[in-house]
C-alpha cells in the first residue's frame, strides 16, 4: 500500500492560474508526489488545462476556466484509494560526459572547495542516478537532484558571460547541463556530446521532467566521434 | 510567402509576435505573444481575421520601411506620429501602401509600444508551434536593418476600417494596476506589504523579459532563501534588492525570488505601456 499524499494547499495566482503547494523542501518524496499530482491534473482537467508546470513543490496549472477545486480533492482522495492507481514510468536516460580539462572549466574551483581530487569527483557525480526535478531558466534545461553532499560547490559569484551549450555543471545540491549557449553560474565539470535542445528536432528536448538520469565517463576521442555522428 | 514589407530603419526593439507558444512552459519555454494583448487584438478586429494572426510588435520610434507590394495595414498600440510619405496618417484604422512607399513611426506621445499588422497578418516560419521571436533560444525569426517582412497574398478590403476614436485605449503616465497576492506575500515585512499596496513605485526601464520599478525597497520579514517555482506574464518578484520587477511577455518559466504579487491579466496591457518614469500604483482584487 502507498502512503496517501494529501490534496497540495491551493491557491489561485490569477484568474487562469491556480498552483498546488506540497510541503516546501527538496525532497524525494516531494518529486514523487509532485509528479503524480502532475498526471493526476492532467486526466482529470483534460482539455480545461492549458498546460502545467511543476517545480520542487509546486504544479502551477493554467487553465482556460475556473475549476470546481473541491470536487479535484475528492478525486484525488478516491483516486489514491483505488489500487489502479498509476504510478507512471520514469524514462532511465544515460548520459555520456568528457570530463576532460579542456571542458572542465572549474576543475580547481571544485577541487579546492570539495578537498578532493577530481578522479573523486568525477566518480561521485557518476556514482548515483538523478531525477529531473525542474525544467527552466533556459529552454530544457534539467535541474538534477540530488548531488552527493560532498560535491556541494556554491555557484560563481560572478556568472561566466558565455557558457557553451551542453556543458555539464553542478551548483550546491543540484547538477545540470547547459541546453544553450548562455551566461551562467554552475561550476562547469564536463561536457556531453548530445544536444539538449533542438527546436527543428523531431523531439526538441533531450530531457523531461520525471526523467531519471544517470552519466558515465568518456575520453575525448569519443566525445568528438561521437559529436560528429550526431548522436 | 510575400514580400511585403523592407526594413529600413530599427527603433529600440522590434519583433514578430502572435498570440504566443503555447504546450512548452514545462520544457522552460516563455509563452511569449503581444506584450500589449488589447492592441494586437483591436488589430485583429480591425481587420476582421478569424484568427490572431502575426503582428510586428515595435518599442518606438525610430521605425522605417519600405512597402515591396501593395497592401492593406493597421497600426495600433501607443500613440505615435505615423507618417507614409512624411504625410501623417492615423492609427487605429486601415490604411494602403503602394510598392515603393516609405512607412516610418516616429516619436511616441503616449504609451510606448506600437503594432503593424497587415491584412492576413506577416509570414514567418513556425517554431515550435508559434511564430514569436524568442531571441533565448533563437526561436523564430529575429528581425533587423534590412531584414523582409512577410505576408500572405490577400485580398483587400472594400472598405476601410477602424477603431472609433472613443475606443482607442488611453495610455496614463500614471496608472492603477489590481493584484493578486503572491504565494509569498506574507514572508515580506508587514511595513513592506503595507508600503507596496500603498505607495506609489515608478517604472524605471525593462524589455520583453522584465519591468524593473522603484519604490520603497522591500523587504522579507527574515532572510530566506525560497524554492524555484512557475512565474508568468505579470509575476512580480522581489529580488535581494528589495526593488520588484514585473515579469513580462517573455517571462522565464520559473524563477527562485520570492513572488509578492501578480498583475490581473486584463491589466497587464496598462503595465506593458508604460513610459519612463511613469508611476504605478497597486490594488488588491478580491478573491
Amino acid at each position: 500500500m502507498q502512503p496517501i499524499i494529501d490534496f497540495p494547499h491551493s491557491m489561485w495566482i490569477s484568474q487562469h492560474t491556480i498552483r498546488f503547494a506540497f510541503k516546501e523542501e527538496i525532497s524525494h518524496s516531494n518529486f514523487h508526489a509532485v509528479q503524480a499530482f502532475n498526471r493526476f491534473l492532467k486526466q482529470q482537467l483534460q482539455h480545461h488545462l492549458i498546460e502545467s508546470v511543476a517545480s520542487y513543490h509546486t504544479v502551477t496549472a493554467y487553465i482556460k476556466q475556473k475549476i470546481d477545486i473541491e470536487r479535484l480533492r475528492t478525486q484525488w482522495l478516491e483516486m489514491q484509494a483505488s489500487t489502479t492507481i498509476d504510478k507512471g514510468t520514469n524514462r532511465l536516460l544515460k548520459i555520456p560526459v568528457c570530463y576532460d580539462e579542456e571542458f572542465a572549466l572549474d576543475q580547481k574551483r571544485v577541487m579546492d572547495f570539495t578537498g578532493l581530487p577530481f578522479e573523486d569527483i568525477k566518480t561521485l557525480h557518476m556514482s548515483k542516478s538523478y531525477y529531473v526535478y525542474l525544467i527552466g531558466f533556459l529552454p530544457g534545461f534539467p535541474y538534477l537532484g540530488e548531488l552527493d553532499a560532498k560535491l556541494f560547490v556554491p555557484r560563481l559569484q560572478k556568472p561566466r558571460a558565455s557558457v557553451s551549450a551542453s556543458s555539464v555543471g553542478v551548483g550546491g545540491g543540484q547538477t545540470g547541463i547547459y541546453p544553450v549557449d548562455s551566461p551562467g553560474g554552475w561550476n562547469i565539470i564536463g561536457k556531453t556530446p548530445l544536444d539538449l535542445f533542438d527546436a527543428h528536432g523531431k523531439e526538441p528536448f533531450l530531457f523531461e521532467l520525471g526523467d531519471e538520469v544517470q552519466f558515465y565517463e568518456i575520453t575525448k576521442e569519443q566525445f568528438w566521434e561521437m559529436k560528429s555522428k550526431g548522436v | 510567402m510575400k514580400p511585403l514589407l523592407l526594413v529600413t530603419k530599427l527603433g529600440v526593439y522590434g519583433s514578430l509576435q502572435d498570440k504566443g507558444r503555447f504546450g512548452y512552459r514545462a520544457f522552460g519555454i516563455p509563452l511569449s505573444g503581444p506584450m500589449d494583448h488589447r492592441s494586437f487584438q483591436a488589430a485583429q478586429r480591425i481587420l476582421q481575421h478569424h484568427h490572431d494572426q502575426t503582428s510586428f510588435e515595435m518599442f518606438v520610434g525610430g521605425f522605417e520601411f519600405e512597402a515591396l507590394a501593395d497592401g492593406v495595414y493597421v497600426l495600433t498600440g501607443g500613440h505615435s506620429t505615423c507618417l507614409v510619405n512624411h504625410v501623417p496618417i492615423e492609427m487605429w484604422k486601415t490604411f494602403h501602401l503602394t510598392r515603393g512607399d516609405r512607412l516610418s513611426i516616429k516619436g511616441v506621445h503616449q504609451g510606448s509600444i506600437v503594432y503593424l499588422t497587415p491584412l492576413g497578418g506577416f509570414r514567418t516560419n513556425d517554431e515550435l508551434g508559434s511564430q514569436s521571436y524568442l531571441p533565448l533560444g533563437n526561436l523564430g525569426t529575429c528581425i533587423t536593418k534590412g531584414s523582409i517582412l512577410y505576408g500572405q497574398v490577400s485580398s483587400s478590403l472594400k472598405y476601410n476600417r477602424g477603431l472609433y476614436a472613443p475606443y482607442r485605449p488611453r495610455f496614463d503616465s500614471s496608472i492603477t494596476v489590481r493584484l493578486f497576492k503572491g504565494p509569498h506575500f506574507h514572508l515580506f515585512a508587514e511595513e513592506s506589504q503595507r508600503q507596496f499596496l500603498q505607495d506609489p513605485f515608478q517604472f524605471i526601464g525593462g524589455n520583453r523579459m522584465g519591468y524593473y520599478i522603484k519604490g520603497p525597497t522591500l523587504q522579507l520579514q527574515e532572510m530566506k532563501d525560497i524554492l524555484s517555482e512557475a512565474t508568468q506574464f505579470g509575476t512580480i518578484q522581489v529580488p535581494q534588492s528589495g526593488n520588484p520587477i514585473i515579469l513580462m511577455a517573455d517571462a522565464q518559466t520559473v524563477g527562485g525570488y520570492p513572488i509578492i504579487a501578480t498583475v490581473h491579466e486584463e491589466d497587464l496591457h496598462k503595465v506593458a505601456q508604460m513610459r519612463m518614469f511613469n508611476t504605478i500604483h497597486f490594488v488588491l482584487e478580491e478573491t
